[in-house]
């Protein structure tokens, strides 16, 4: 029972740390249908930022946040303007931009190799407090907790932005109709490639926390991270980059138990579910997902 | 079309075949490293293979690899378990992946974006299987198959050419052919090539099965050739990736595009990748945001783009 | 009398989440008739031809063609049973020529059939085309090359999706003369028109479709005058 009860409560924190992991390749299809397919390799390069920080410089790895926001914006910008609305013209957005942020998170991968190493990294302990926190018995790092309070923060933060701020209501009206949105004069392209930063933005800080809940990080998790995430985003949201809360839970309740009980098929867990979900869920939020001919 | 000889038709692809039989027997004599030429083939088959569902159909396999790995295990497990020559175990290591194909028909009903990432999934599902330590009795699991006693360089080399054979004809049968005519038609607009009476479903279903059967030989000779093997080796995301950007760089829809694409970059790679790694995969990413960015056909599109048809 | 008929819908009805598009729709076509279909936009007009064509399915209600119901056969073997229709953006194989265009619609929509490409070609004067890429065409040619498609496959019933819209009215006489010789073969085609005049041309049987619903089926003339038809063209009271 003990098992049981560790595997749940731990499974929600995970959950909700993954939602955060998610919620920016969610929230960069929603609003311009561009695929990130280098998103796992963002989440990469957070955790970099707060191994740099904190390893290198000496401070505090939560200084990692504001370090990939500001990254976020320095690199975003200048490659949202650079490929997005070049894709938004062509016949075939979606599996150009799959195309082309495929090739770009390869050259992320190889870029962090080469600066830091192929080894795996770990963040210090001590920084996020070194102690466990009890739930109901069952004791959990309390970077785990870290890091469940500040995924919650982002949702929330982000909830806000789309429901209480002039942006995010311009933001929702084009990932409801682009088309509309143009006509109503809403300016499509710095909304998106704010979007668009604030995807990167997310995924980075995500990527502070991930040594933390893995324990180190290495260049190479990329590709299962963008996975995971693609997973997460296709079984919770409807279309609602905030659906993928459900998404983040499903997929931290399944790992966790898996782990518990099962644990040499632990790794497994992420692309059963999303073979699972696509294969009988035909209407991914990620546009139609099934042919109609 | 329709009115031309079957010879006439033919030509193109049998200059072809010839030219690569030729050029991979000759190789060996003047280039001592057979085991390089070899990998190179395998890469050249993979690409082919590939080419032959992305460039035709649309659909870009990101978990090609699964199917490679497949005819790897089902290869060698049969030559460990049965008493069946070589080369009727490398056919079982291509039928293996023809029925993997089968099972995953449904991914057929997914679309773009959707199918890579599903068909990552399967072949990351079928590598944790096999490579998982309670399998270890069946599979090996991490510590990988052994089957030294039918290693045979050069029997396996020409093999491997056989394939390649193989694939760049199933390419040149698209490319002229009725079917392959098809096939061009439901990539451009499927709901107009329903109505011009083509079975959208089973075209696609042939082709993949078509697709992942010449993975599946390239991965039976490859696990002969080598004769050793881990997981790892045969069911990496690298090879997909590979045989993706091979295919992209070359041209996708022809004949010799996978065939150029593998050529010039696995070469690359062989003189700069196996040491530095890194820089290869540099190389080779922003060549892929380069070519979607301004020559989505391939390097074969520079001379499309001046008129010239290319085969 | 419904046995003179080639095609029969009876009570269709069509669905898209709670917007009903088709309500109880009912009528025949006989050989080499012409029927137009009109109705204002939104009125269910090519959602009928979809659901003739097979691209959607029915909710419920039957459709029968020579005999069989096709309610629910997939859209290539309608082709082979002999329903083809144009599209109202024409739908052309871009990278392919013109008369690739057509050769693969004859040899997969009439396997084993000696089909007369150039003849089609002819019929739709695109022949001095036929070697240009059907991306290079006019939107205009591209209608034609669309509906050559369609007779390449040797057709009995023919759906016609707003084929006069951004003619001239030369080009309006051509397409009429082409729609009449074909239903003197024996095509029978519904014609879903905009353009009131050239669909008068061709055809004195109309059917008008009102949000869904049969309005009216008869003359164009006393389409003209009907009450409800006059209301759902111009809104308010008829």
């Amino acid at each position: 029972m003990e098992l049981l009860e560790y595997a749940i409560i731990g499974g929600i924190l995970y959950g909700i740390f993954f939602s955060l992991v998610g919620i920016g390749l969610n929230l960069i299809f929603g609003v311009m249908r561009i695929i990130n397919l280098a998103h796992g390799q963002f989440i990469v390069l957070g955790a970099y930022a707060a191994w740099l920080v904190s390893r290198h410089f000496g401070f505090n790895p939560l200084w990692g946040v504001p370090v990939s926001i500001v990254a976020a914006a320095v690199i975003g910008f200048p490659l949202y303007y650079a490929v997005v609305p070049r894709l938004q013209r062509s016949g075939d957005p979606e599996m150009l931009s799959f195309i082309l942020f495929f090739g770009i998170g390869q050259m992320l991968e190889a870029l962090t190799v080469l600066g830091f190493g192929a080894d795996q990294r770990s963040l210090p302990s001590e920084a996020l407090g070194a102690g466990n926190i009890g739930v109901l018995g069952q004791e959990f790092p309390d970077s785990w907790w870290w890091a469940a309070a500040f995924s919650m923060a982002a949702i929330v933060a982000l909830w806000l932005y789309f429901t209480r701020t002039k942006l995010g209501y311009a933001t929702r009206a084009i990932m409801a109709s682009r088309d509309e949105a143009l006509a109503t004069g809403i300016s499509v392209n710095k909304v998106s490639a704010l979007a668009f930063v604030a995807g990167l933005a997310l995924a980075g800080i995500a990527g502070v926390f991930l040594p933390y809940l893995l324990g180190s990080v290495s260049p190479d998790l990329g590709d299962g991270l963008t996975t995971t995430s693609f997973a997460i985003v296709i079984i919770g949201s409807l279309g609602n980059p905030l659906g993928t809360v459900i998404g983040g839970l499903v997929f931290g309740l399944g790992t966790m138990l898996m782990q518990t009980y099962y644990s040499s098929w632990s790794n497994l867990v992420p692309y059963v579910l999303l073979l699972v979900i696509v294969l009988i869920r035909p209407t991914g939020l990620l546009g139609k997902a099934v042919r109609s001919v | 079309m329709s009115d031309r000889s079957w010879l006439k038709r033919w030509r193109s692809g049998l200059i072809v075949l010839v030219l690569l039989a030729a050029l991979f027997l000759f190789l060996p004599h003047v280039y001592g490293n057979e085991s390089l030429l070899f990998t190179l083939m395998t890469f050249i088959v993979l690409a082919q293979g590939l080419n032959l569902l992305y460039g035709f159909t649309g659909y870009l396999p990101f978990g090609y690899v699964g199917f490679f790995g497949c005819g790897a295990y089902a290869t060698s497990l049969l030559v460990l378990h049965t008493s069946l020559p070589v080369l009727l175990c490398v056919l079982g290591g291509g039928l293996a992946a023809v029925v993997m194909g089968l099972i995953l028909g449904p991914l057929l009903r997914l679309s773009g974006a959707y199918f890579s990432i599903a068909s990552l999934a399967a072949s990351q599902i079928l590598y944790y299987v096999v490579s998982n330590t309670n399998l270890a009795d069946i599979t090996g699991g991490p510590y990988g198959l052994k089957i030294e006693q039918v290693y045979a360089p050069a029997a396996s080399y020409h093999t491997m050419l056989a394939v390649l054979l193989l694939a760049t004809a199933l390419a040149a049968y698209f490319r002229v052919s009725n079917f392959g005519m098809g096939l061009r038609a439901m990539k451009q607009d499927p709901v107009s090539a329903a109505m011009a009476g083509i079975d959208i479903v089973r075209a696609r279903l042939i082709t993949w099965l078509i697709s992942a059967g010449v993975a599946g030989l390239a991965g039976g000779v490859y696990a002969w050739n080598l004769s050793v093997f881990y997981p790892e080796a045969v069911f990496t995301l690298q090879i997909s990736v590979f045989a993706i950007v091979f295919a992209l760089f070359g041209g996708v829809g022809t004949v010799i595009g996978p065939l150029i694409g593998a050529g010039v970059l696995y070469s690359l790679y062989s003189a700069i990748g196996i040491s530095t790694p890194q820089y290869f995969q540099l190389i080779y990413g922003l060549l892929i945001v380069l070519l979607v960015l301004f020559m989505p056909g391939g390097v074969l599109s520079l001379f499309t783009r001046r008129g010239l048809r290319v085969f | 009398m419904s046995s003179e008929f080639l095609l029969q819908l009876q009570g269709v009805n069509k669905r898209f989440g709670g917007h009903v598009v088709l309500n109880d729709v009912s009528f025949g076509v006989a050989p080499g008739e012409i029927v137009g279909l009109v109705g204002p936009n939104g009125s269910g007009k090519t959602t009928t031809i979809n659901v003739i064509s097979g691209l959607y399915r029915t909710d419920s209600g039957h459709i029968t063609f020579n005999g069989q119901p096709v309610h629910h056969v997939p859209m290539h073997k309608l082709a082979h049973l002999g329903i083809n229709r144009t599209f109202q953006v024409p739908k052309t194989f871009r990278d392919m020529t013109v008369r690739e265009n057509i050769e693969v619609a004859a040899h997969f929509g009439q396997p084993g059939h000696a089909v007369d490409v150039r003849g089609i070609l002819r019929e739709i004067d695109l022949e001095t085309q036929a070697d240009k890429l059907a991306g290079s065409l006019t939107v205009n040619q591209q209608k034609l090359l669309d509906l050559g498609r369609a007779l390449a496959t040797g057709p009995k019933l023919l759906l016609v999706d707003e084929i006069g819209a951004g003619l001239n009215p030369a080009e309006l006489g051509g397409i009429a003369d082409l729609l009449r010789r074909l239903a003197q073969r024996g095509i029978a085609l519904i014609v879903v028109e905009h353009l009131m005049a050239f669909l008068g041309s061709i055809t004195s049987r109309v059917i008008v479709l009102g949000a869904g619903r049969m309005l009216f089926e008869g003359s164009l003339d006393a389409a003209s005058r009907h009450p409800e038809v006059v209301a759902a063209f111009f809104g308010g009271e008829a």
